[in-house]
């Protein structure tokens, strides 16, 4: 039997402009003319990161990557390559990249196919809790060359070329994050890295430490040596044991291996890492409040300035990342930045991992190049909605994020495009929602979780949100009016300006969004007390149709008394006595209870 | 010796290290055991695979691995040969881990149903 192979042709942004449609029908039709189609699968990636080369596509097993052919040259490539198993030379790209090494795996499922993988590049393919494997796959080399032949400065330098920006939510430029701690003087400084991760339904930053521990313990040592700090810190949340676990023994195998500790591979540089566990307070993520926190103060966010940078652990220069963004550092090293910067939009470079979760056939992790959109990645990776629903909304960035309605499909992820549709990247939330929700509903969800997270300390946040959940509450339970609509954004807006820290800031967002981009779902709640998709309890109506038979089931299940009707008779229910529970809708047998 | 030396001087150690536990051997098996995975029933799984190496299942090299981020259909399993391109397994259990080690480690059968695709 013929051996079999996996051809992933790229049919990114770039090479599709390559006659990629015209490559597929070449490969099919030599396939076809040797009679291998059935051993020979093809699928189309999204941007393998080699654009300058392009036409690209890896044929596995093997990991060879093809570039600089035409659709002339695919004869010769299926004859030699898939016939023979005789790759050939000349036009393969021999280069042996960090980044996509998940790719030798599970590049041929289409859900993993399609994405690139520089963070969460090891995640499932290595054990985490056995440095040999890492450091086999090029691990710690990049720390090895910035204390070989890299100055500080440089490094910095090349972190802010790369064009590699926070993947914690803000967005902020990483490069000049560490160049504004490395310019401070003193004689101590921290490197914390922020595993909090406190959105309802994240996960991302915790699959990264269980997956691949040690690309954090490199980044964080990266970051020591250009800073200039000899400290580091990862606060973790606590009701991560496992994530806790593998960090730990990362951190202590790193230090056997001579990694971190005293006079790190006999270069003078110092550095360590010790874990701090954070309570699981979603306020402490912020990173005032998370150093507070350490210091074993309640966690509580202050005003900035002075920034971190300046004045932040024990009132030293502190630089803090987010766990993603750490993880880019030593590709961004051996990789370079020159190609870390190629990738994405303009001001958005790399990739962002999200969680992919809600009403969506695929859910899982998720890391694409910046500038994919939405679209891609609900449809060509999440597989679409499930049985035949509607899509209805994209919510991303979690509780601080808005909702996005279909027409914002073809968005572009990046920090300023999401911005600009009135969401936001965030940290990495993506759930998508069907027509069974309904948004009034969505957006309380997320407001009842800020607000019950709300530290207390500004009012505007503290009542201002409280405010707000009183009148979504009274909204879903069909006592709203049309005031309250603009009394939401109202109040929404002086929120958002008048609130010390991120949270109080973003707080209002999936109610803003919610109302600019399904204000009719609102305005049917207040004006005509229904509730489209049938969730908000209060707004139901229940009634007996002709189908009822009077066996009396209902009427003996209803706790309201609300039923009359005698014995085999249709029975009937009184609308002002109807506490909506739906316990007959639930027991009669004969379908004969209507919801609407 | 520069920090670059002493690297690759490591990485040809880390190599070997590996390859002295079995990574050569003509299969490995990577089970997801990280929190979601484990949620999924991954632990058991690996029971399995545990006790068949124990009870002299040979020439299969058994390690751990993080979530690739499949969520909804773990417990994962890979099967990897040299060579070959990798079978990912998905939605696995302990009967499924003991038909894949009869039929798929022990007489090279590949359940076809169970991959993923
Ligand atoms: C309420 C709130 C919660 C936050 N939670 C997190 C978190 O869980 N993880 C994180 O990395 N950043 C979080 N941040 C952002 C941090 O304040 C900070 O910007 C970030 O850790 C900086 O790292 P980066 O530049 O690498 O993104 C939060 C911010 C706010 C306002
Ligand atoms: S905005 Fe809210 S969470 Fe932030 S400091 Fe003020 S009260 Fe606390
Ligand atoms: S688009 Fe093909 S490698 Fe980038």
């Amino acid at each position: 039997m013929p051996k079999r192979f996996n051809i992933t042709l790229c049919d990114g942004p770039s090479c599709m402009h390559k006659n990629s449609k015209e490559i597929v029908a070449a490969i099919e039709a030599q396939l076809k003319k040797h009679e291998l189609s059935d051993h020979v699968g093809i699928n189309l990636s999204g941007c393998l990161g080699m654009c300058a080369r392009g036409p690209v596509m890896i044929i596995n097993p093997g990991y060879s990557i093809y570039g600089d052919f035409t659709e002339k040259d695919i004869p010769e490539i299926i004859e030699q390559h898939i016939k023979k198993n005789k790759p050939i030379a000349r036009f393969i790209i021999d280069e042996d990249h960090l980044y996509n090494r998940f790719f030798r795996v599970f590049g041929d499922v289409n859900f993993f196919g399609k994405q690139m993988r520089i963070a969460l590049r090891n995640c499932g393919i290595i054990d985490p809790e056995n440095i040999d494997d890492y450091i086999s796959l090029r691990g710690y080399e990049a720390l090895a060359k910035v204390l070989t032949d890299i100055a500080p400065e440089k490094v910095i330098g090349q972190i802010k070329k790369s064009g590699l920006r926070g993947r914690g939510g803000a967005g902020f430029p990483t490069g000049i994050k560490w160049e504004l701690t490395a310019r401070e003087k003193s004689d101590e400084k921290f490197v914390i890295c922020n595993a909090d991760e406190g959105d309802p339904g994240a996960f991302m930053d915790r699959s990264a430490i269980e997956g691949d521990p040690h690309t954090i313990v490199e980044g964080m040592a990266i970051a020591g040596y250009a800073i200039g700090a000899q400290k580091g810190i990862v606060y973790i949340r606590a009701e991560y044991p496992l994530a806790v676990k593998r960090i730990k023994k990362a951190i202590a195998d790193a230090r056997k291996e001579g990694f971190l500790g005293q006079n790190i591979l006999g270069t003078g540089f110092s550095f360590d890492i010790e874990v701090r566990l954070g309570a699981g307070a979603f306020v402490c993520g912020e990173e005032t409040a998370l150093m507070l926190s350490i210091e074993g103060h309640r966690g509580m966010p202050r005003p900035r300035p002075p920034f971190p940078s300046v004045s932040g652990l024990f009132g030293r220069p502190t630089l803090i990342n987010n766990v993603e963004t750490l993880a880019n550092i030593p590709v961004i090293i051996l990789d370079g930045a020159q190609w870390f910067s190629s990738l994405g939009t303009e001001k958005s470079k790399g990739t962002k991992v999200f969680a992919l979760a809600g009403k969506i056939k695929n859910t899982g992790l998720v890391e694409v190049p910046m500038g994919t959109t939405l679209r891609q990645i609900i449809y060509n990776i999440g597989g679409g909605i499930p049985g035949d629903k509607q899509f209805k909304a994209v919510q991303t960035g979690g509780p601080s994020g808005g909702c996005l309605s279909e027409e914002y499909l073809d968005t572009k992820i990046d920090y300023e495009s999401l911005a600009a549709a009135g969401s936001i990247m965030g940290s990495g939330g993506m759930i998508v929602i069907d027509e069974d929700s309904c948004m009034v509903n969505i957006a309380k969800f997320f407001l009842e979780f800020t607000q019950n997270e709300s530290c207390g300390k500004c009012t505007p946040c503290r009542e201002g949100t409280k405010r707000m959940l009183e009148i979504l509450t009274r909204i879903t339970e069909g006592k709203g009016s049309q005031e309250d609509i603009d009394k939401l954004l109202r109040l929404g807006n002086m929120i958002k300006k008048a609130s010390l820290c991120g949270l109080g800031q973003s707080a209002p967002n999936p109610v803003l969004s919610t109302i600019k981009n399904f204000r009719a779902e609102y305005e049917e709640h207040v004006r005509d007390k229904r509730c489209r998709a049938g969730v908000c309890r209060h707004l139901l109506v229940y009634e007996i149709t002709d189908k009822c038979v009077g066996c009396s089931a209902c009427k003996k299940a209803c706790p309201a008394e609300a039923i009359s009707g005698a014995l085999k008779q249709k029975h009937l229910i009184d609308v002002n006595k109807c506490v909506k529970c739906g316990a007959c809708f639930k027991i009669c047998k004969f379908g004969a209870i209507k919801k609407s | 010796m520069k920090p670059l030396e002493i690297i690759r001087k490591k990485r040809a150690e880390a190599i070997n290290r590996i390859i002295a536990k079995g990574y050569l051997s003509s299969k490995r098996v990577y089970v997801g055991m990280a929190t979601c995975e484990i949620a999924a029933g991954s632990k058991e799984v690996m029971e399995v695979f545990q006790d068949a190496v124990k009870s002299g299942l040979s020439d299969v090299y058994l390690s751990q691995k993080g979530c690739a981020g499949r969520c909804n259909l773990e417990p994962t399993v890979e099967v990897v040969e040299e060579g070959r391109i990798p079978l990912k397994y998905g939605l696995v259990t302990k009967e499924k881990a003991k038909e894949i080690i009869e039929r798929h480690l022990k007489k090279g059968e590949v359940i076809k149903e169970w991959l993923i695709k």
